[in-house]
């Protein structure tokens, strides 16, 4: 930090000496730098006319003129140092972070906090974005500053909930009834007043663990956000009938009034922190009440160790790991001691050990700590005995279910693989080779040597732990960097063209909607079609869908995000499938998506196998793997283990 | 029982902090065009001109920001402010390199324009202040470049509402108009810089100099001149070919993805089975949803303000 000031103060030197060179120069310009001392050039004198006829240009130059005209610039560029030497005296991160908490320039040292926070995460952004871009073979600069665009404002507005539901900007506080956590009566809740949910009708009772279940986009986030208050003071959602949290009702009262009662965990974490290291995420409700720094530090270091995360307290929200990063957002929550939690879909990104411990902590909490916990879940696996109460969104109201009930859903056997869809025979000629592959991220071996033949028409599933190297697996079989490691038809894939590229491997990324671009999914597919015929991607994106044409027409001239996660995958999918690629590689294709969307993408991935590529999947979803898959192949520390299995 | 309550706190603070924006501005704009100003103040009085209007303008700017602060201090426009500010500064750093390229102005307009002119004023001067201090380009010239940037952000705010036939004719008037503005702005954010700065460009006594004593004509023209030499001809006609292809060439996605954020959230959270999801306005459209939030009435105009897409 003291070496990036200081580096302040010289250019602050270099740019008031670029200043007097400047003054000379232009002063030389207009009417030469006659005076005493010795004649260094002599340039003809040019008259103007017109309004100008004041003004000649050029002239004579002499030593004594430039030093006279250079000794009337110090004083202009002594300020200039002046300046320089504020920037290094007052350091502006600080006092932004002091003025964020209190004083009268609250908002724009709070903008300045959250702006220096967004750097890392801004570089990683255009990281993402180059390497889609890269997988889809784009290179115009419009595909670059919009997507990081929306990026950034879909991140402002985790953001801007985070620090709501943490009580930013309140200016009261409203007084909690501790018996009744949650009480929702004939409750309705929809847009613009087309209700989406109604006759909502349950209560949560202190010390009880309470799951909402229901397909992808059938509202059980909506459930949650009508609890925090930010569907009726964020998102602009309407209400009817009681929604009450502690007492409070949630029509009236902002979320961040009721920010010491209600916790609330978000969905996508990761986009929610709002701070730069956990220590100030857990911390973060408090110092922006003005507790004093003792008591938050202690109250920090208590609920860390609550959690066992006290050794990850100095530790930057940037670089926790999908686990790590759901208990800081849940010891984030936690800080204010509430008497409702709510956590919405924490499993989505973890794998089996992590989850079993945010199941068990969050058991623990209702059960033993007597907080009020409400999770929404659509994968229902793992909650067993766990939850007392099970809610199930559908249809457009909730309806109190018994686990049994449920334990049929959620299953990928139900939904049987196409009968036509067979491994291909035991000594099939592979299409796809990698030989020796090696990647590094600075001093880490994220793949080590790997080795792997793949064959047309097989779905092999390539499963380990998160951080075991799958997607750098993946990644770098698509965008080789080393000359010969990835063979496709015989051909060096790293020697391939950009344009050529996409018709011999096609990646879908974990994060795909990183491969959106446009603002339609009709300009979408135009963009995809432009190197062959076009209508094939929109016509491939229908098949995708199994959707009527009625469906699929209705869907193309929305926008890609506004789509549902499944349609999102289909549509990244039919884009990195119009070239007809001979390998498709997918990263996590089940993450996030309910049994009916995962039905549809693995249907997806198998008629591509159809077809007679290669699909390689990366995935931690045993069920998924299991159904979809013709052979598996297991990865840990970045080696490729020797026995793989057929199923 | 629906969540409304009417805010009409929120309408008398509006009007009085547009007259604050006001005489700020006014007073920064004096600033700027000291040297012309300067002929009207008594001979005695005229060294401390200059000093002066140092000193005026980073007083304006934090009146300003004083007056502003309070009334956008709500979490989604501090996390918006935030976010774009980080982007602002990635491009004006990311352009520097390139001489003059400052693509810093495609998000100002665009920003402006999608979320309101006190929203822009703010992202023009947090976007300086940030990028100034990374680069390490502070200077006198730092107050004189928030306000310009502030006004060529806010400026996009109050331009006039777009209405067509169809959203695809609207969506292009309005980037086109965006991409004019650009055009103007560019140049008469170089002219308003110079003017300031050009008594202590070239100093005292040349023919090209200010001259406190001259008649206005006399000082215009050789204003004009070191403009035109100096910055018009080159650097702000880069500049506004720069904002002006920028604009044509991100502005209907990039407007598309900055409305989102107001109803981005509620995006997220409907449910697909029950309600037509067509008939929603997207894009920020002119939804005007009412709220308990406190500063409804200050926060980013997207609600209120014209979308081409609704």
């Amino acid at each position: 930090m003291r070496l990036t000031r200081l580096a302040a103060l010289r250019t602050a030197i270099l740019v008031a000496v670029g200043f007097v060179v400047v003054r000379v120069l232009y002063r030389i310009v207009f009417g030469g730098a006659d005076g005493p001392g010795m004649l260094l050039v002599d340039l003809p004198r040019l008259r103007l006319s017109g309004p100008f006829e004041h003004i000649t240009l050029l002239g004579p130059v002499t030593s004594g003129g430039v030093a006279l005209i250079a000794w009337g610039a110090v004083p202009f560029a002594l300020v200039v140092l002046a300046f320089g030497l504020l920037a290094v005296v007052f350091d502006l991160r600080t006092l932004a972070a002091r003025g964020a908490v209190r004083g009268p320039v609250r908002t724009v040292s709070r903008a300045l906090v959250v702006a220096w926070a967004a750097v890392p995460a801004l570089v990683g952004s255009v990281a993402r974005v180059r390497t889609a871009r890269r997988l889809r073979g784009e290179r115009s600069a419009a595909s670059l500053l919009v997507p990081v665009l929306e990026q950034s404002v879909e991140r402002a507005i985790a953001l801007g909930s985070a620090m709501e539901v943490r009580g930013f900007a309140a200016t009261r506080r409203a007084e909690p009834d501790c018996e009744r956590p949650a009480t929702v009566h004939s409750a309705s809740l929809g847009y613009d007043g087309s209700w989406s949910l109604v006759d909502v009708d349950f209560d949560v009772a202190p010390g009880t663990l309470t799951v909402v279940t229901g397909a992808t986009g059938s509202g059980k986030s909506t459930i949650l956000d009508a609890l925090s208050g930010l569907f009726q003071h964020v998102a602009g959602g309407e209400q009817q009938g009681i929604v009450e949290v502690a007492g409070v009702s949630r029509a009236l009262i902002p979320p961040r009034e009721t920010a010491g009662f209600v916790g609330v965990v978000a969905q996508s974490v990761r986009l929610s922190f709002v701070a730069a290291t956990v220590r100030e995420e857990l911390g973060f409700a408090l110092a922006n009440r003005g507790v004093a720094a003792i008591i938050v530090t202690a109250r920090v270091e208590e609920t860390a160790r609550r959690l066992g995360i006290q050794h990850l307290l100095e530790r930057s929200t940037a670089a926790l790991s999908a686990g790590e990063a759901c208990l800081v957002a849940i010891g984030a929550a936690l800080i204010e001691h509430p008497v409702l939690l709510l956590v919405d879909e924490p499993l989505a990104d973890l794998d089996d050990s992590a989850r079993a411990t945010v199941i068990a902590l969050l058991d623990e909490l209702a059960h033993q700590a007597g907080v009020a916990v409400v999770v929404a879940e659509h994968a229902i696996h793992g909650w067993g005995t766990r939850a007392d109460v099970w809610l199930e969104v559908g249809d457009g109201t909730l309806i109190r279910r018994n686990g049994a009930e449920l334990g049929r859903l959620n299953s990928d056997r139900s939904q049987a693989r196409p009968a036509h869809h067979r491994p291909p025979p035991v000594g099939a000629a592979p299409i796809a080779e990698i030989r020796d592959l090696t990647v590094t991220h600075g001093d880490v071996v994220a793949v080590a040597g790997a080795n792997l033949h793949l064959c047309g028409g097989e779905v092999v599933a390539l499963r380990g732990r998160n951080g075991a190297g799958k997607s750098s697996l993946l990644l770098a079989t698509a965008l080789p960097t080393q000359r010969g490691a990835v063979f496709v038809d015989g051909c060096d894939v790293h020697a391939v063209g950009r344009r050529e590229r996409p018709s011999y491997v096609a990646l879908v990324p974990e994060q795909f909607d990183d491969l959106f671009f446009s603002t339609s999914v009709e300009a979408e597919c135009r963009r995809a079609d432009r190197r062959t015929t076009t209508g094939t991607t929109a016509q491939l994106f229908a098949e995708l869908l199994d959707a009527d044409p009625d469906r699929a027409s209705d869907l193309a001239s929305r926008h890609p995000r506004d789509l549902s996660a499944g349609e999102r995958l289909c549509l990244a999918l039919a884009i990195q499938l119009t070239a007809r690629p001979r390998v498709l590689l997918i990263d996590e294709p089940s993450r996030g998506l309910d049994a009916a969307a995962r039905a549809l993408v693995g249907r997806a991935m198998v008629a591509a196998a159809t077809r007679g590529a290669a699909v390689l999947m990366a995935t931690h979803d045993e069920d998924f793997a299991a159904t979809y898959s013709t052979r598996t192949i297991r990865m840990a520390a970045g080696r490729i283990e020797p026995v793989t299995v057929t199923s | 029982m629906t969540s409304r309550v009417p805010a009409p706190a929120g309408a008398r603070r509006d009007v009085s902090s547009r007259v604050t924006l006001l005489i700020a501005s006014l007073f920064a704009l004096a600033g700027f065009l000291w040297p012309l100003v300067a002929t009207a103040v008594p001979k005695d009085a005229q060294a401390a001109v200059p000093v002066l209007a140092l000193a005026l303008v980073p007083i304006a700017v934090v009146a300003l920001t004083l007056t502003v602060d309070r009334q956008m201090h709500s979490a989604t426009t501090v996390a918006l402010l935030g976010m774009l500010t980080a982007v602002g500064a990635a491009v004006r750093i990311a352009g520097t390199g390139v001489g003059g390229l400052e693509a810093v102005f495609i998000v100002l307009i665009l920003a402006g324009r999608a979320f309101g002119a006190r929203f822009g004023f703010l992202l023009g001067m947090l976007v300086i202040s940030l990028s100034s201090v990374l680069w390490g380009g502070i200077g006198p010239w730092t107050p004189f470049q928030i306000f310009a940037c502030g006004w060529v952000a806010a400026g996009a705010g109050l331009l006039p509402r777009i209405t067509a036939r169809s959203q695809r004719t609207a969506m292009w008037l309005e980037v086109l108009m965006l991409a004019g503005y650009g055009i103007l702005a560019s140049y008469a954010f170089g002219l308003i810089m110079n003017l300031w700065f050009w008594p202590f460009a070239v100093g005292a006594g040349s023919d090209i100099s200010y001259s406190a004593g001259a008649p206005l004509g006399q000082n215009l023209a050789s204003f004009g001149l070191y403009s035109l030499v100096t910055s018009t001809l080159t650097w702000d006609t880069v500049r506004a070919v720069t904002t002006a292809v920028g604009i044509l060439l991100v502005g209907p996605a990039a407007l598309a993805a900055l409305r989102r954020a107001r109803i981005g959230s509620a995006r997220h959270r409907r449910a697909p089975g029950a309600t037509p999801r067509s008939t929603v306005p997207r894009g920020g459209g002119t939804r005007t949803h009412l709220s308990t939030a406190r500063d409804e009435a200050e926060a980013p105009q997207t609600a209120q303000r014209p979308s081409a897409r609704a």
